[in-house]
């Protein structure tokens, strides 16, 4: 078990929405996205509509963990304090494997080596609990 | 109907710390903007806010506090693309005869603290979706942008330097701004790195102040001073479903604003793009048609933006080297627009303004601004 999460890191807010992603993340590191019943459609962040069809019919599915880095920020100063000790971080645009675009940090070990077109996955399950979001690194 | 637009601007003063409330700041704005159009408080029977930070006060208390009553009164959703939107409402709204004259309203009373802690909270999307990844305020998710924009298509750091260095320039004519030291190209390309990409003199810096526009039938503006709104435009959630496009709502309705103004950017004097980043004035360049998609980089690379260069761009120095004030930096372009159009731009007068384009960008969501407007004005 590597560090826990930093007691001052930005709380995310438990909604009946959102829960299932939050405890496939913090029970088993996974990610869990919603798919559209009625038109297929891939969601997140998780939404009680379907932002294509207004279906409310959003089914919970496991996905890969897997994608690409679209773009990229490397964050040097101006970062809460529960994420200097880890500066400088990486916010990306990844593309998901499942097809839908995501803002997310890659805990990457060299940040100079961080690319745009850079394969990621989740984190290994046993540093997911530093992260109070799904968190990628470079695959 | 009469002949409605804008008669009347005003600024207060901007401040590094509040020193004073929002409220506070605004009425300072307003009774400049009352005393450049001629008219007295109780003339005033509209009130419209586009701040984002008065909550939970608005438009209708906002009345309460300047003692006004009125028959209109309206709140921005829009950010910082709500002033442009404002402004256009109140213009309609006395056209149809809901108000004679009516006060357009933003500003913040905030430091950067204030605004650090504000930004994660800006709406459900970010607190609950990026502040716990660390986005350090919103700087993270525009250099996200900034990189998708050169790496698309080839545009530097450089080039975009141009629009800080510029904007800076131009600050230097303005005894308002707070930002007014000398800076080169290559103080801005050795600042330190904020949010690679972005560097120090990419991020707009929080601060306190308010401006003020009076929108009214133009022959009570004084002779000479009025502002006709020749057209306007907003667009909300373009492209839906992207989160860092290097594209904004500018493109979907930029044809129809000029058709209705009847010219476009060859016929503009100047520009007033929103600019909480150098990268987003580039984008607005480019969506707005002053050059083709993906091409500002080269375009500013052989101009100049400065108040008396080829493509004036927002001549006070804008919200980089004046500071933003909440909401506040979606009015900033605004006033200074009118300012220029009524030949009261001092030592930063663009010689012969004639015509000019605001526009306006803002609510920042999950992964970028939301909101877009632009209006196109005259000297009536």
């Amino acid at each position: 078990m590597t560090a826990p999460m930093h007691p001052a890191m930005p709380k995310v807010q438990e909604t009946l929405t959102n829960a299932p992603m939050l405890a496939a993340w913090r029970a088993e590191g996974a990610l869990a996205l919603q798919r559209c019943a009625d038109c297929a459609t891939v969601v997140f962040f998780p939404r009680s509509v379907c932002p294509h069809c207004w279906s409310t019919r959003l089914d919970w599915f496991r996905a890969t963990g897997t994608g690409r880095i679209v773009s990229f920020s490397v964050i040097h100063r101006g970062l809460p304090e529960a994420f200097q000790a880890d500066a400088p971080i990486v916010l990306a645009e990844v593309a998901l494997a499942e097809g839908v675009p995501m803002i997310a940090r890659v805990a990457a070990p060299d940040v100079g080596a961080v690319r745009s077109g850079m394969a990621v996955r989740l984190v290994p399950r046993d540093e997911a609990a530093r992260y109070p979001l799904p968190t990628f690194a470079p695959a | 109907m009469r002949d409605v637009g804008i008669i009347g601007y005003g600024s207060s003063v901007y401040e590094k710390k509040a020193s004073r409330t929002e409220m506070s700041y605004m009425a300072e704005a307003a009774r400049a903007a009352l005393a450049s159009a001629g008219l007295a408080k109780a003339d005033v029977d509209g009130i419209s806010t586009s701040s984002t930070t008065l909550a939970p006060d608005n438009a209708v208390t906002a009345a309460e506090y300047l003692g006004l009553t009125v028959s209109w009164a309206s709140v921005s959703n829009a950010g910082g693309a709500g002033g442009p939107v404002n402004v256009l409402d109140a213009v309609r709204a006395v056209e149809a005869g809901r108000a004679s004259a009516v006060l357009c309203l933003a500003g913040a009373a905030q430091d950067g603290a204030f605004f650090r802690d504000r930004i994660g909270r800006f709406n459900r999307s970010i607190a609950d979706y990026l502040a716990p990844h660390g986005c350090g305020g919103v700087n993270g998710l525009f250099g996200i942008v900034q990189r998708k924009h050169m790496e698309t298509y080839g545009t530097t750091r450089r080039q975009l330097g141009r629009i800080a260095v510029d904007q800076r320039a131009n600050a230097r004519a303005n005894p308002a701004a707070l930002l007014r030291a000398a800076m080169t190209i290559d103080d801005y390309l050795a600042a330190p790195v904020v949010a690679d990409p972005l560097g120090l003199y990419d991020c707009v810096m929080p601060c306190s102040g308010a401006e003020a526009i009076l929108v009214g039938p133009l022959d009570r503006a004084p002779a000479g001073k009025g502002v006709r709104v020749k057209a306007g435009r907003e667009c909300h959630n373009h492209p839906a479903g992207e989160v860092s496009p290097i594209r904004g709502g500018w493109e979907t309705f930029r044809e129809a604003l000029y058709d209705e103004a009847g010219f476009g950017p060859d016929a503009m004097q100047f520009v007033q793009a929103y600019d909480d980043y150098p990268i987003m004035v580039a984008i607005q360049l480019e969506d707005l048609g002053f050059c083709a998609k993906g091409t500002v980089g080269p375009f500013l690379a052989s101009r100049s933006v400065t108040f008396d260069g080829d493509l004036p761009v927002n001549t006070g120095g804008g919200q980089l080297s004046c500071g933003q004030t909440g909401g506040g930096g979606g009015m900033i372009g605004l006033t200074e627009a009118v300012r220029q159009l009524r030949g009261e731009g001092g030592a930063r007068q663009v010689p012969g303004a004639r015509r000019g384009l605001v526009s306006g960008y803002g609510m920042v969501a999950y992964g970028h601004g939301l909101s877009s407007s632009a209006l196109v004005l005259e000297a009536a």
